[in-house]
């Protein structure tokens, strides 16, 4: 490291915002994508609101900088730099955040107030749920999948190639129906703990699962990103 | 308490957007996704009777309103220090379920950060980790 530089996070964000970095390297370069990694951030008390943490939905977008309000009203700037990392259903890029976007924003708050990002999820959800039923490819892959069972059991050949691609997995959240649309080469399930895999025909009605996804915003329908659930 | 070993989720509360909009304070009346708070699933007699952990095989303390834990994210030694602000998760749904970074491994659902607690010691999109937790 070069004497009198800072090439933690913090620093990296702070230069990158006030303007005083020649250039950023990429996130990655120096460091964990993860925000965990980000700050050497003052300890916030437990119970308390975290000043490095920000959301709410998204009402202009001027170049680098996320204008939002708060769910308590509270207004936001989010600055953003080459190197905070967005997540909308899958790793992008500011140019997918959309006015109306829901968001979650870690950073360092900066002394105009203004939040330096490290991190921007964008519209992501996280819920408990009861799967009330299924639609299309996956329910038809579900059920293909159980004839196949049902086939071995009683000695015949088994069905094979099974897979959903595509299709709705209907959610009970706090007695809500949500609809969580099974998005072809994105939506991934992970079986008791198993690695992700992109077939969700495994999913069973009638089973809780935990479900990570991109909230469509103003509806009561979401993309799946990730599916937890036992078999 | 001996520190747990478990998996941690996250879970918004308070006023909110999307499909958090239905959720409220929590049962401590004070939650908020922007606040260092956590759901516990033994908050209150009422509570435990609905997450039953025990049937996973934790035998968790009742713990009130306020009371701090110590989560830490066993994918990278980040800890986090939070305080009760809802009753959850609902354990016994997940008993058996598994989330491992390598070789560190956590079975069943423990405890449920909001997302200001949960984005700093792991990222949201990653959703599950396996965790250890202890009196704060």
């Amino acid at each position: 490291m070069v004497p009198g530089t800072d090439l933690s996070r913090r620093g990296v964000l702070s230069a990158a915002v006030l303007g005083t970095a020649a250039s950023l390297v990429g996130a990655g370069a120096i460091g964990s994508l993860a925000p965990a990694a980000a700050f050497g951030a003052p300890a916030v008390l437990p119970g308390e609101p975290d000043p490095n943490f920000a959301e709410g939905r998204v009402t202009s977008i001027d170049g680098s900088l996320i204008r939002a309000t708060g769910s308590d009203g509270t207004l936001h700037r989010i600055q953003t730099t080459s190197a905070t990392s967005f997540w909308k259903l899958t790793p992008s890029t500011i140019e997918s955040v959309a006015t109306g976007d829901g968001f979650y924003a870690r950073g360092l708050r900066m002394p105009d107030g203004s939040l330096a990002a490290d991190a921007v999820w964008v519209n992501i959800v996280s819920l408990d749920a009861h799967v009330a039923t299924l639609r299309g490819p996956v329910a038809r892959a579900n059920a293909a999948r159980a004839n196949a069972a049902r086939a071995n059991a009683a000695g015949a050949d088994a069905a094979g190639g099974v897979r959903a691609d595509g299709g709705q997995v209907h959610l009970d959240h706090r007695g809500s129906r949500i609809v969580g649309h099974v998005v072809p080469g994105v939506s991934a399930a992970v079986y008791n703990g198993a690695p992700a895999v992109n077939d969700l025909s495994l999913v069973r009605v009638g089973t809780h699962v935990h479900v990570i996804g991109a909230w469509h915003p103003d509806t009561n329908e979401m993309d799946i990103a990730t599916l937890y659930t036992a078999v | 308490m001996a520190a747990a070993i478990g998996e941690v989720s996250w879970f918004c509360c308070g006023t909110a957007w999307g499909p958090c909009g239905t959720t409220a304070h929590g049962a401590c009346g004070t939650c908020n996704s922007g606040s260092r708070q956590h759901a516990w699933p033994n908050a209150s007699t009422a509570c435990f009777n609905i997450t039953r952990p025990d049937l996973c095989g934790f035998g968790f303390s009742q713990r009130g309103c306020g009371f701090v834990h110590a989560t830490t994210n066993l994918c990278n030694g980040a800890v986090v220090r939070t305080s009760i602000a809802d009753c959850g998760p609902n354990t016994h749904l997940f008993c058996g379920e598994r989330t491992c970074c390598g070789s560190a491994c956590g079975t069943a659902r423990i405890i449920d950060l909001t997302p200001s607690a949960y984005s700093a010691i792991a990222s949201l999109s990653t959703g599950l980790r396996p965790c250890s937790v202890d009196v704060g």
